[in-house]
């Protein structure tokens, strides 16, 4: 028989760790969206890179309970700036390139807001550590 | 022997089981907080005087085994009741998520050092039994 109170510390670690797994991936597609921000058009009347956006779920986890996985990527509709470059390989007649619907202020919001995240998970894995030492405390008496 | 014959430490188990699960029900809004419409859950406050009532029923009811061929009662310890209700935090954001970390945050520390004062209280208990056990002066 597991013992509720045990079982109820390993379910809360793994939902924490779902989250910091899913927090990571969301980071994963920042990285992805910061990087392509200047990749624009490489053939006339192209398009440049699109950006994409985190799906988030909750999903059944080990040992009960429901934690958090990045279940894909959707690409964001916003349309595309253009710029005036009449020198690079994807500009149109009148000289414009499309750029990437990217915009770095967004994205370093979302970083931040990832990362705070993030640490609210991390805090609960270490708040679960310390109640399972309390646990282990009374064998030491 | 087993302690959790004794009402008090069936009921500081009692404590220690409701507050580590809600520290799980915690856990998952934490990890939910950035899923659209996703509403925070609680666990129902642990109640000292329903815990007490169960003790006391469990031990009114409580079968005397007089001969070895009695069936022992199934474990009559009290158990807390682990249901979790909504608990919506302060705010709703646009995209319908009802989680505030921070209020979350709040109540996991307050989980924690419900934990740590049944594990302590837990402990002090302990002694006292030992205490009580051990030759005087010795």
């Amino acid at each position: 028989m597991t013992d509720p109170a045990t079982s109820a510390s390993a379910a809360t670690s793994a939902i924490a760790a779902s989250a910091l797994k899913a927090q990571q991936a969301r980071m994963r597609v920042i990285a992805e969206n910061i990087a392509n921000a200047d990749s624009g058009a490489v053939t006339p009347g192209g398009d440049p890179y699109r950006r994409q956006t985190p799906l988030f779920s909750p999903t059944k986890v080990e040992g009960g309970g429901t934690g958090v996985a990045m279940t894909g990527v959707r690409p964001d509709q916003t349309p595309f700036h253009t710029e005036y470059n009449p020198g690079a390989p994807g500009a149109d007649a009148k000289g414009m390139v499309k750029m990437p619907n990217v915009d770095p202020l967004t994205e370093m919001m979302d970083m931040r807001e990832a990362q705070r995240a993030y640490q609210a998970n991390l805090n609960v894995i270490e708040n679960q550590r310390s109640m399972d030492n309390n646990t282990l405390g009374i064998i030491k008496k | 022997m087993d302690l959790n014959a004794i009402p008090l430490f069936a009921m500081l188990k009692g404590k220690m089981t409701h507050t580590a699960e809600r520290q799980r029900v915690i856990a998952q809004n934490i990890a939910n907080a950035d899923v659209p419409d996703y509403a925070p859950r609680d666990l129902k406050p642990f109640s000292f005087d329903q815990q007490l009532k169960s003790v006391q029923s469990s031990q009114a009811l409580a079968v005397s085994q007089t001969s070895p061929g009695h069936m022992a009662m199934p474990d009559s310890a009290p158990q807390a009741s682990l249901d979790s209700v909504d608990a919506p935090d302060s705010e709703v954001r646009l995209d319908g998520n009802h989680v505030v970390l921070e209020e979350q945050m709040v109540k996991m520390n307050s989980a924690q050092s419900d934990y740590a004062a049944a594990v302590s209280y837990y402990e002090q208990s302990l002694s006292l039994l030992k205490m009580a056990a051990t030759k005087p002066g010795g």
